[in-house]
């Protein structure tokens, strides 16, 4: 009886010992399963953010240089949304950059990860569009030749296009003139004025011509040719607002018209004016004004 | 029990009423405070030339001083590609390697600096009925001063925080929230308009409309506002306003007040607290450091090219006991007899020279930026005219087309060493590539995210965990 209550003792702390240890055994494997933290140790507070900027290589502007600015991240992988340049779609450089075939929409993802292999994406489209080329808008001058009927929609007198309040506007003469049947006339001794505003490039530089004739006496007549660099309201407004002139005395005939120009930069404006007065001296007559973007 | 309620009732009104500032907070008699102090146009004038005391900066070599518009140029000028340490070493040598850490001093100094006149001229504007005649102008130059630090906060640091009144110590929201950068300038617009409109022309060493126009138009070139940079620029450069290019690229630097010059931070020589030792820093050992903002040889090949004879003597020199080495000679304080430039102060490191922010050269090539307006070339007469004026002074002939490379170029000539490259760089959008390339060449560390600086470490600290630091 003592005997093998003993044995059973025996046998039970035997068995207590290998169920402690097959417990023990497991209680390490399962701890290795779940992964908990060793000693010491502390969870990751500042996982990787991905974040770029994107930006066209001046000159160039199918090539986009990129800036990374991705916040605690040690690896980087891009995909420039280029499928079609092969290997050259993806880079693991930090601040990459990478030249586009044509224009288009590209969505470029940026993966940034730590040594914890956490991982943070970050996805963003760029627009590849060539620049346009500079152009220098020409503007049209309505009544130009200052024929009857001339406006877009069939109408006018000649010189509906070139009225300004408290100026009184130039006469039509029918001989001589340059080109069609009618040309401007600026009297002698009674004040005439011409004013027609235009849309420009700012800043380009044009030239407005215009082709004159003056009565041969008496002496010291002049016509001016202006720009204003704005639009005016008022006639007495003009003298101001001049940014260029220049001013014809061509007497040695009645019946030739002589061409005169003027050449001006738009200054920082959308909106000029072209304005002719005379000194009336002598009857002066004016036909074909035109405007041309100066050739470089 | 009627009663008692009826005295609470009485007692509570009377605490109620008592309750205001004079009897809580009382101005102090026996020593000077804000509430105080500002009660008529001169005592305010005090406050107003107080903030450009501290756009002077200190000059001592303390580490905890704050030294302003003197130590300016390690932010902007030694983190471009004109210029660099002698030595290569010390945290003076982070800003051109590329390697600014957030520990390092120089830049909390100036960090701190331009906070504290943004300070000083919020304290002008909070107290700004004291004034009588001249509140107009106090309040222009006050917001002229604020838009100024803060334009060159925003280019230093991109979002920062956005203080436009005095605040408390526990106001850190606002101390250490980083607001939009677009935010950031529409403050500084409108502060330039407001000062564009309140001043006129009397003064240069202190904000004027000229100076509030020039600082507006670059601060529209930055933004792209390209028409509204025109208008300001033309209006500086008409001829009724007085201001010009000097023949003499010397004059310029070397007689103080004279009609090129639009803006200037004053110094004068040999007093402690008005003077500045940047000039002495410049040398070879003559300031606390071995020499600072020496002269790269990739900034000596543009003026080999673009700089022109007169405009590259008065650019920069040999140093005369290291000679392989280069020294700025816009600001010498102990002069240079081969040049006929006389010594500005007794003492090197209480120098007199100005430090000038705005001048007439800057405003005739933004004339030319505008006309260009982001665009690759121009062949403007306009701005041909505005680009021949440079170049004529410095005896070279004009282009008939002119592209964004030879204005960037143009720029980086005439106004080096005046703080003026980094920031041309990035408003360009050349910074990138061209810092790229030269860094690969000397072997430094640029990439795209080191053209903003890190927040101080002290005030991302301080901040608890508000201010987020740059990338």
């Amino acid at each position: 009886m003592k005997k093998s209550l003993y044995y059973i003792e025996n046998f039970s702390i035997k068995r207590w010992t290998r169920v402690l240890a097959f417990l023990l055994v497991s209680l390490v494997v399962s701890s290795c399963e779940e992964d908990l933290p060793e000693a010491g140790s502390k969870a990751d507070t500042t996982p990787p953010t991905s974040n770029f900027s994107a930006e066209e290589q001046s000159g160039d502007y199918l090539t986009y240089l990129f800036t990374n600015l991705s916040n605690s991240a040690t690896d980087y992988v891009w995909d420039f949304g280029d499928v079609a340049s092969g290997v050259n779609n993806s880079s693991t450089e930090e601040n990459p950059s990478h030249t586009y075939p044509a224009e288009g929409t590209y969505t470029i993802t940026l993966t940034a990860s730590d040594k914890l292999g956490v991982e943070s994406t970050f996805t963003s489209s760029i627009e590849v569009v060539e620049p346009d080329a500079p152009t220098v808008f020409v503007p049209t001058i309505l009544e130009a030749g200052f024929e009857d009927l001339s406006l877009p929609d069939g109408t006018g007198d000649g010189r509906d296009s070139w009225r300004i309040s408290g100026g009184k506007i130039f006469g039509i003469t029918s001989s001589p003139v340059r080109t069609g049947s009618q040309g401007a006339k600026f009297d002698a001794g009674d004040p005439r004025v011409a004013y027609q505003e235009l849309t420009v490039t700012p800043n380009a530089d044009y030239i407005v011509t215009i082709h004159y004739t003056m009565k041969t006496s008496p002496e010291g007549g002049a016509l001016r040719l202006a720009i204003l660099g704005e639009a005016i309201s008022e006639a007495s407004e003009a003298e101001a607002a001049i940014i260029a002139s220049t001013t014809g005395t061509d007497q040695t005939s009645a019946s030739d018209y002589v061409e005169m120009s003027l050449e001006f930069n738009s200054g920082n404006t959308s909106t000029i004016a072209i304005w002719m007065d005379s000194n009336n001296i002598a009857e002066a007559r004016v036909d074909d004004v035109s405007i041309i973007a100066k050739p470089e | 029990m009627k009663n008692t309620k009826i005295i609470i009732a009485v007692f509570l009104t009377i605490l109620t009423v008592s309750c205001n500032d004079d009897l809580l907070s009382p101005v102090p008699t026996s020593a000077v405070s804000a509430d105080g102090f500002y009660t008529n146009d001169e005592e305010l004038e005090a406050g107003v030339l107080n903030m450009y005391d501290g756009l002077q900066g200190v000059n001592d070599t303390r580490s905890d001083s704050n030294h302003g518009t003197q130590v300016e140029f390690y932010l902007t000028e030694m983190r471009s590609d004109n210029t660099r340490t002698k030595s290569g070493e010390g945290e003076a040598a982070q800003f051109e390697t590329y390697t600014v850490q957030s520990t390092n001093g120089i830049v909390a100094d100036y960090y701190r600096s331009m906070y504290n006149v943004i300070y000083r001229a919020n304290t002008v504007l909070q107290y700004l009925d004291a004034a009588t005649t001249k509140r107009d102008q106090f309040e222009g130059e006050a917001k002229f001063v604020r838009a100024y630090a803060y334009f060159n906060l925003v280019r230093l640091f991109g979002d920062v925080p956005l203080v436009d009144k005095v605040i408390a110590p526990l106001d850190t929201d606002i101390a250490f929230t980083r607001v939009d950068k677009a935010d950031v300038y529409s403050l500084i617009v409108s502060d330039l308009v407001t000062a564009v409109a309140n001043l006129d022309d009397s003064h240069k060493n202190r904000a004027s409309k000229a100076a509030a126009e020039a600082l507006l138009a670059k601060v529209y070139l930055t933004t792209g506002n390209y028409s509204g940079a025109q208008t300001l620029c033309e209006s500086i450069m008409n001829p009724a306003r007085g201001f010009e290019l000097l023949d003499n690229y010397k004059d310029i630097f070397y007689s103080e007040g004279n009609d090129e010059v639009i803006f200037a931070i004053g110094y004068k020589n040999d007093l402690t607290n008005d003077s500045q030792n940047f000039s002495a820093e410049w040398l070879n050992g003559v300031g606390r450091t071995s020499g600072v903002n020496y002269v790269t040889e990739d900034v000596r090949n543009a003026f080999a090219t673009y700089g022109g004879v007169e405009r590259t003597k008065y650019a920069f020199r040999n140093d005369a006991t290291q000679t392989t080495q280069y020294q700025v000679v816009k600001y010498l304080p102990n002069g240079d007899s081969a040049l006929g430039i006389d010594a500005t102060s007794s003492d090197p490191t209480l120098a007199g020279n100005d430090w000038i922010v705005l001048r007439y050269a800057d405003v005739v090539l933004m004339h030319v930026e505008a006309i260009l307006a982001g665009g690759a070339s121009t062949s403007s007469s306009n701005a041909i005219a505005s680009f021949k004026l440079i170049r004529d002074r410095a005896g070279l002939t004009t282009p008939a087309v002119i592209t964004k490379e030879d204005l960037l170029n143009e720029r980086r000539v005439e106004l080096a060493f005046e703080n003026q490259r980094f920031y041309d760089l990035v408003r360009f959008g050349e910074a990138v590539s061209v810092l790229s390339a030269y860094s690969t060449t000397m072997g430094y560390s640029f990439t795209a995210t080191d053209l903003l600086l890190p927040f101080p470490n002290v005030e991302i600290g301080l901040s608890n965990g508000v201010l987020v630091q740059n990338p």
